[in-house]
């Protein structure tokens, strides 16, 4: 086996690696080997933070107001596609109470 | 698994419906996707009102082809295949006319710096390496999915993967690893 297939397997080991992708036991084994090399330790330590950073970063807030404009673009259309949640008081319009 | 059986069984059930004319069926649907479908368009999109805007003109295009709908599992692909068609049309039309994306500190004091960093520097990758890092890691979309999404093969996704990883650490610099510096 030649050193560059080498090399890219043991990219391709580190990139499943950083994903979790890697079984238990293989996982172990590349710690292990990574011991005593520290590029091959950078590499697999820095990959594998940005994926757990890039999983933990979104929050994405859908907002009950999204919500129902999105729903009022789809009315607009003339659909009406009856949301099983119903639209909160304080996006309604009140009519006045009389007498 | 109970969950996602139960899951598939309503959509199965909302789509035979909506096929057979029942528009009130999309409120079904709508309840099912329509806050995943907003979530996927605001991450690629990066704009509240386009990404409403993406959302909503998916479900209509949804309603329009009603009658081509089958209940046969792949209703899911096909409603974000919908939904990244217009994100792109979006995107395209953003470089025409230049339209600022959501600040991504704005109304968020409590993110943390390095989901900020996170946020921007996927937002500056290549769209073929932001795609499978938005639907595999973020969306958490199995890799089959989002290659039928995408339309592309599972080796062309990983590979397109792993690259948008690598792509994003080196637009992160040192930021992650400073991060977990104590």
């Amino acid at each position: 086996m030649n050193r560059k297939f080498q090399a890219k397997l043991e990219d391709l080991a580190v990139d499943l690696y950083a994903g979790g992708e890697l079984p238990e036991e293989l996982e172990e084994e590349l710690e292990a080997g990574a011991f005593n090399d520290p590029e091959l330790c950078h590499d697999m330590v820095t990959l594998r933070q940005t994926v757990e950073a890039l999983r933990r970063s979104e929050d994405v807030a859908y907002t009950e107001e999204s919500h129902q404009r999105i729903l009022m673009r789809i009315y607009a259309e003339g659909f009406d596609i009856r949301p099983k949640r119903p639209t909160p008081n304080y996006l309604q319009f009140h009519l006045p109470i009389c007498g | 698994m109970q969950d996602s059986l139960r899951e598939s069984q309503t959509e199965k059930r909302w789509l035979t419906a909506l096929s057979e004319g029942d528009v009130s069926a999309m409120g079904g649907l709508f309840e099912l996707y329509g806050e995943r479908i907003f979530r996927y368009t605001y991450r690629m999109l990066r704009n509240r009102t386009d990404a409403e805007d993406a959302t909503a003109e998916t479900f209509l295009r949804v309603l329009k082809r009603s009658g081509e709908l089958r209940a046969d599992g792949a209703f899911r692909t096909w409603l974000f295949r919908i939904a990244r068609n217009l994100c792109i049309d979006k995107m395209r039309q953003h470089r025409l006319i230049e339209l600022p994306p959501d600040a991504v500190t704005s109304g968020a004091e409590d993110r943390t710096a390095l989901k900020v960093a996170v946020q921007q520097a996927l937002a500056e990758l290549p769209l073929e390496y932001k795609e499978p890092l938005v639907l595999c890691d973020l969306e958490d979309m199995p890799a089959r999915e989002a290659a039928e999404v995408l339309n592309i093969s599972v080796p062309a996704l990983k590979s397109r993967l792993y690259r948008g990883r690598r792509a994003l650490r080196s637009k992160l610099g040192g930021v992650v690893e400073k991060s977990d510096e104590p």
